[in-house]
């Protein structure tokens, strides 16, 4: 094989998982990583019992952040408090299941590619194109042709979001399917389907781990994009749909706040995912223990 | 192995991504950042800055123009008659216009101080041109206003005669203010005007004529020597440029930063306290052409039904959309003709009340029930339509839908990005449509082009066929005697709002702002599509000092 040996020797986990797991709380950022997604977790899940569903008109417009609007209040008065908690909900919501699609297909046509020498030429090649393509142009096109709701941008952002996941699980699959035991299982008469899920999957989970984290990430990301181009669910409330109407209204120079909350949030829904998903990727890396 | 293709990979993903640069290049290079100092090179405070939001599309005045379009040809190609600041029509290349042959015939009179900038006379030879180059290629929103014309005549070079097949009360407005008035010694040798692109070498007669347009970031205009409606016979300014700013916040800056000096484009309601504290900025408000409604697809079998489309009528707060949405600065109304059309406009109809309560009775009258107790009548879903990019019509849709709830009508948000919405609206795929009309000059045309069968404007976006309707906007049409003439507007008034074909939401007043410090003189005229650019209020701008 020609493929450079991947980061992650991952056939003999270094750290048992259990280990694994204190490692990575053990070091502040991925604590702090951690915690910041519970958080967000949690004001998704609890949105009606923090604050009431962002509705109506109210004579306070514009005020700013205040003991009685927190994050201030947009050009209908309502508050952006509100609208960034149940923000958070469709903004998690269209994360994670994108995120989920992309993973399901993403390891899917890595693990086949890996494995069947055949699925490769045409996987690979599928991959390729799919990396090469303009995503945000097509992505946009496509959410204006269907009708936006939250479903059909989940879907339309986990499609273009598995070519990266296929990629990565395809070299760590190439390096584990070269490995003796795989030959051994062979020899023993394993089909291939039983190679594939039952010896090759379980030694790439934890870079499916990494990549549902990242793959999230850069999904929240595309939703608050499409959103904030208007191309986003007109009934949910999402991060980029509050950054949208204050760009429509034209009250982005004297309305800071309502431009500075939501992209707070998603700045730290983003980082935070993405160092969990780093620091994931650390403590499986024996080089880096230093233990 | 997968690596020997992956030169080849390369060099298509970089083609790739270099033609995705380059067609963000070409959205996103209107910011226009660093060019401040072009203006300046030619003439000091005399170039008056204008920031505009889209491309021109378009340089053929004959066809249909989007806005920038016709702010840079209405400065260019003359026009028979303009729409002054109290919403009149007002000479511009016509002096005055009468009707002959009982209503048969109009005869315009034309200035003879009009020049091209060729230096020939504008002629009548040079309107007959133009009203038959329309005819015979059918351009634009014209061709609809021309349908009656037989035949027409330029006995002299001041006059010219429209002979009509029937009388047709506002043939003369509609024909003078809407018709550009093209150069037919430029336009003659051009062949197919429907495909003529006028993209270079300019000839108009207007304040300003284009020097040079560089898409996706500027057009400049110098004066036109001889103008006979400026002050002096000349523009007093050298140059209009207008800008290309894609984003109103971006603009708004730029009028503050002194990047540009007037605002081509309404300042928002919800923004015009930008300006508040900036004693060089200021702000001139307008009243509205058109106004924004929510029109019923009568296609669709729940719509079909007058008492769903007066509750709905009644299930939308219109007074609390206009203080909250509008920030108070609009005006209620209650049938489809505006009160700007004073003459028009009947005052004994009142809107719709606000009545949930009400609305819902009507409905349950109606034989709608709640079977399963979720508070919404069974079967009542309806889509509401709009463009994503109106900011005020997504406020409006949103609030409409939780009102409507109140009442125990299911909405569903359809506002889609403007392509789309623009492609649905066309081709009738909305249950109610809510929009915004930009600018009716006249009822007449109005009534015409929304409500007759024949849908002759192409926005009859009720999909409405009534006999009875088509009958009584013919009848009037072909009233000559102006107070018969206006009864009849006004009972057309009351049958649609008892119809409730649609439900009226408000006529916005419009705000524009400019840098006194630097021009003042502008006459404003209504409506977001005329403000400040007409060719008339740029003729009259002045630099101050």
């Amino acid at each position: 094989m020609t493929e450079p040996a991947a980061t992650v020797p991952a056939a003999e986990p270094a750290v048992g998982a259990r280990s694994a797991w204190r490692t990575f709380f053990r070091q502040p950022s991925g604590l702090l990583a951690a915690a910041v997604l519970v958080v967000m977790v949690l004001l998704a899940v609890l949105a009606p019992l923090i604050a009431d569903e962002p509705g109506g008109t109210s004579p306070d417009v514009l005020r700013s952040p205040s003991g009685g609007h927190l994050f201030g209040t947009d050009d209908l008065g309502q508050d952006i408090f509100a609208q960034v908690v149940w923000g958070t909900r469709t903004s998690l919501l269209i994360g994670v299941a994108a995120s989920l699609i992309a993973i399901v297909l993403g390891t899917a046509i890595g693990l086949a590619s890996a494995y069947f020498r055949r699925v490769d030429a045409v996987g690979t090649v599928v991959t390729d194109v799919m990396l090469a393509l303009p995503t945000l142009p097509l992505m946009i096109m496509l959410a204006a042709i269907v009708n936006p709701s939250v479903w059909t941008l989940t879907v339309i952002i986990g499609v273009f979001a598995w070519p990266e996941v296929a990629r990565l699980i395809r070299s760590q699959g190439l390096v584990v399917s070269a490995m003796p035991y795989i030959d051994g299982a062979r020899v023993l008469g394993a089909t291939g389907w039983r190679i594939v899920t039952r010896e090759i999957l379980p030694a790439v989970v934890p870079l499916i781990v990494v990549s549902v984290l990242l793959t999230a990430s850069r999904a929240v990301i595309s939703e608050a994009g499409l959103s904030f181009l208007g191309l986003g669910d007109p009934d949910a409330w999402s991060w980029g749909r509050i950054l949208l109407n204050a760009q429509r209204s034209g009250v982005v120079a004297i309305a800071w706040w309502q431009t500075l909350f939501p992209s707070l949030a998603i700045l730290l829904l983003v980082l935070a995912a993405t160092v969990a998903g780093m620091r994931f990727n650390d403590i499986r890396d024996p080089r880096r223990n230093g233990a | 192995m997968s690596r020997t293709f992956s030169g080849p990979a390369r060099r298509w993903r970089v083609a790739v991504a270099l033609g995705a640069t380059a067609a963000l290049g070409l959205s996103g290079c209107g910011l226009n950042e660093g060019n401040s100092s072009s203006g300046d090179s030619s003439g000091g405070g005399d170039v008056l800055r204008i920031g505009t939001t889209t491309d021109v599309s378009n340089f053929n005045p004959l066809q249909s123009l989007s806005k920038t379009d016709s702010w840079i040809l209405n400065a260019m190609y003359p026009h028979l008659l303009r729409i002054d600041e109290n919403a009149k029509k007002a000479p511009e290349l016509a002096k005055e216009y009468t009707y002959e042959d009982g209503g048969k015939t109009a005869v315009f009179k034309l200035r003879d101080d009009f020049t091209w900038t060729d230096g020939k006379p504008v002629v009548a030879e040079d309107v007959k041109f133009s009203a038959e180059s329309i005819m015979k290629y059918k351009l634009g929103n014209v061709a609809a206003k021309l349908t009656w014309v037989t035949s027409i005549e330029a006995p002299d070079p001041t006059t010219v005669k429209f002979h009509l097949s029937q009388p047709y009360a506002p043939f003369a407005e509609g024909v003078g203010f809407w018709m550009s008035i093209v150069p037919k010694h430029v336009f003659e040798s051009a062949g197919d005007l429907s495909k003529f692109a006028n993209d270079s070498d300019w000839v108009g007669a207007g304040p300003f004529v284009l020097e040079s347009a560089t898409k996706g970031q500027r057009y400049v205009m110098k004066r036109n020597e001889k103008y006979p409606l400026a002050p002096g016979g000349r523009p007093a300014v050298g140059k209009v440029e207008f800008r290309l700013y894609p984003d109103v916040n971006t603009m708004m800056l730029a009028l503050r930063n002194g990047d540009i000096d007037l605002m081509g484009t309404p300042v928002p309601a919800s923004a015009a306290k930008t300006f508040a504290n900036d004693s060089k900025i200021k702000l001139t408000k307008v009243g509205a052409l058109g106004f924004a409604h929510l029109t019923y697809n009568m296609t669709n079998k729940d719509l079909a039904k007058q008492e769903v489309r007066q509750a709905l009528s009644m299930a939308i707060d219109t007074k609390s959309i206009i203080s909250s949405v509008l920030q108070g600065d609009a005006q209620q109304m209650a049938g489809p003709i505006s009160p700007i059309f004073a003459d028009y406009d009947n005052t004994e109809i009142q809107p719709y009340p606000f009545d949930p309560a009400g609305a819902k009775a009507k409905l349950a009258a109606a034989g709608y029930s709640d079977g399963n107790g979720d508070g919404l009548f069974d079967g009542l879903d309806l889509g509401v339509a709009c463009d994503q990019s109106n900011a005020n019509l997504t406020r409006v849709v949103q609030l409409f839908r939780e009102s409507a709830a109140q009442a125990g009508i299911k909405l569903t948000n359809e506002c889609v990005e403007r392509n789309t919405f623009l492609s649905r609206t066309k081709e009738g795929e909305y249950d109610i449509d809510a929009s915004q009309w930009g600018v009716f000059d006249n009822p007449m045309d109005q009534l015409r082009s929304t409500y007759l069968s024949s849908n002759p404007g192409g926005i009859n976006y009720n999909l409405l066929t009534s006999p009875e309707i088509d009958q009584l906007i013919n009848d009037a049409a072909a009233t000559t005697d102006p107070a018969a003439f206006a009864t009849k507007i006004k009972n057309i008034d009351k049958v649609v709002h008892e119809q409730a074909y649609l439900t009226p939401l408000y006529v916005e007043n419009f705000q524009f702002a400019y840098n006194a410090s630097k021009f003042t003189g502008f006459v404003a005229s209504p409506s977001d599509l005329l403000g400040m650019v007409t060719a008339y209020s740029l003729a009259q701008v002045k630099p101050v000092g």
